[in-house]
């Protein structure tokens, strides 16, 4: 007998400034979608349809319309920037409708019509910056695309190392897909900061690491970098430049646990030896088996229904336990720290020791006292401090 | 000495009027969120704690007792409107809205609607601080002026080397040239020349 046919909507830029990454959530999409269609624990299959706004901001708000009035959608997954989600939530709220956005991001939002898949700034930058401010240095010099992304994290950046009587010692910022990089780097260059924080996005970002890596060992400098998104596909595009940044995330290709073990193999066998997952898709990814899972437990594509069974609902995801929370529709995940190999790889150094919650508004973390000092009320908390090194 | 970040709302207490029973739902779970305790309140009751800020529905505008709105105004205020008709808005006006929001209401808008009452309530708090210290100044002036013209009848000075005599005995014993000039005209003590 034949399935019902669940439609879902896919929007992801295949073309334009951050088309790298846009392949690679619709490749990790659609390779969810196709191990649910054939799995009998599902009583449905997904239909995807697929819309590709290619890096145009404005492109976003009409594909997502097209896919609510004339596919009749419910639920929607994709977006990568915070400007493209913001094209799609005004949509999505007017009509009920469900965004599973599975790109960490900047916080500072709370749709009810948005799941967030990917990590928090508290499970992305405050980790990264307090290792940065225990162990390298308190002044750090920002480099990042000019949006919201790299606003908001300079800002969280400069409270947290102002409260440790550090310093912002430059903020430079590029227009999406600038590709002009020498000037800043040539800056670097003259000033030798103790450490460069990189929150451009795309071919910028490759651009400037390249750039950066030959500025610097021309100049006998080594000057460590630091990333809140840089990934394996990343690498292989930088090349050998790449290696030696540190990266925040809440996955990486050489995290051992067994069902990454699996999904790795699975991705390999799908798309080549010399191909790896990224965070971002392996989110996407976590994003289609929660959707499943939810459909399967509520039966029915209704919305609230679906809010109502996704919530709290444990998956053993290949970044390890996932889930949403309830409170606040963004998942509990495992930060991790890792700095970038020549093999194009990450060697994981830290890791929280249990799942984080998520803090969308940061509100749990104290910076004005210190940077590192968080409130201990309401159970689990966001950041916890208890570390575990990573071997 | 820094003031808190008003980006930072967890542990502040609101008291909430709204009527909408969906828009209540809206706010709290929105509180929940950024940490703030949503005390629930109808204007006419007693109230017995002092709010951080409060979120007012224009439904319950006007407010008729003065000691409400005095009240009230301890701690910003944010409006809930309804309506942008003028007449509603006249009403909005007296409780001199920190910020406000629209209804229905959405969980977007509510976090830059506090953060934007807090910082306007510290400006404002700020500014009505200066206007206080310049006021007494202003009212000081007068005792300058009688200082000075005793300073130059007693030391045969024009008025700059006047007024420049009383500064430099006031910065020497560490006091306003506001307090130094009530001491010269209540007891005719006369700043000693030196240099």
């Amino acid at each position: 007998m034949t399935k019902p046919y669940v439609p879902v909507g896919i929007i992801c830029s295949q073309s334009g400034p951050y088309q790298a990454m846009g392949r690679e959530i619709l490749k990790s999409a659609m390779m969810a979608v196709d191990e649910i269609n054939s799995q009998a624990e599902f009583d449905f299959a997904i239909a995807p349809h697929i819309r590709d706004p290619r890096g145009i901001v404005s492109e976003y708000h009409t594909v997502c319309d097209d896919l609510i009035r004339n596919v009749g959608v419910e639920h929607i997954i994709g977006c990568y920037t915070s400007a493209s989600r913001k094209q799609v939530l005004p949509i999505v709220e007017r009509t009920d409708r469900l965004l599973w956005y599975p790109a960490r991001y900047e916080g500072f939002e709370c749709s009810d019509n948005v799941i967030y898949v990917g990590a928090s700034p508290n499970h992305n930058v405050l980790p990264l910056v307090r290792y940065v401010l225990d162990n390298l240095s308190r002044e750090i010099f920002c480099v990042g695309s000019n949006y919201v992304w790299t606003w908001e994290t300079n800002r969280v950046t400069r409270e947290l190392v102002s409260a440790a009587d550090g310093h912002i010692l430059a903020e430079r910022l590029l227009e999406l897909g600038e590709s002009a990089v020498g000037h800043i780097v040539d800056e670097i260059v003259r000033r030798k900061p103790p450490i460069v924080f990189n929150t451009l996005v795309g071919s910028s970002s490759y651009d400037f690491i390249r750039a950066f890596h030959a500025g610097t060992k021309a100049a006998g400098l080594e000057i460590p970098m630091l990333s809140c998104s840089l990934c394996e596909p990343e690498l292989a595009i930088v090349g050998p430049a790449s290696a030696g940044c540190i990266t925040s995330s809440a996955y990486f290709e050489s995290i051992r646990l067994p069902e990454n073990r699996a999904f790795v193999a699975r991705w390999k066998a799908r798309h080549g030896e010399d191909s790896s997952p990224s965070v971002d898709g392996q989110s996407a990814y976590v994003a289609v088996y929660l959707l499943a899972r939810a459909l399967q437990r509520a039966g029915t594509s209704d919305i609230a229904e679906v809010q109502r069974a996704a919530a709290g609902y444990r998956y053993n995801s290949p970044q390890g336990p996932v889930w949403i929370d309830g409170g606040n529709n963004h998942c509990v995940l495992t930060p991790r720290l890792a700095v970038s190999n020549p093999r194009g790889q990450f060697d994981i150094f830290w890791e929280a020791d249990a799942p984080v919650k998520p803090d969308p508004y940061l509100t749990q973390l104290d910076v004005v006292a210190s940077p590192s000092r968080e409130t201990s009320a309401g159970g689990a908390l966001p950041n916890a401090p208890h570390l575990r090194v990573v071997k | 000495m820094s003031r808190p970040s008003s980006f930072s709302l967890r542990g502040r207490r609101a008291l909430v009027a709204i009527k909408d029973e969906r828009d209540v739902t809206i706010v709290r779970r929105q509180f929940e969120r950024l940490g703030i305790e949503c005390v629930a309140w109808t204007p006419g009751e007693p109230v017995d704690f002092a709010p951080d800020l409060s979120l007012i529905d224009d439904e319950f505008l006007p407010l008729l007792q003065a000691a409400q709105r005095a009240f009230l105004a301890r701690s910003p205020v944010i409006a809930l409107l309804g309506t942008e008709t003028p007449s509603r808005l006249k009403l909005v006006f007296e409780l001199d809205p920190a910020s406000f929001l629209v209804k229905p209401l959405r969980s977007a808008g509510i976090y830059a609607a506090l953060v934007m009452a807090f910082e306007r309530n510290e400006r404002t708090s700020e500014l009505k601080q200066q206007i206080l210290k310049l006021e007494q100044r202003l009212r000081s002036r007068r005792v300058v002026l009688a200082a000075v013209l005793q300073v130059m009848h007693s030391h045969a000075l024009a008025e700059p080397a006047a007024f420049a005599l009383i500064r430099k005995a006031a910065m020497e014993q560490r006091k306003t040239i506001e307090e130094l000039s009530a001491e010269i005209t209540a007891s005719g003590m006369l700043p000693r020349a030196t240099g």
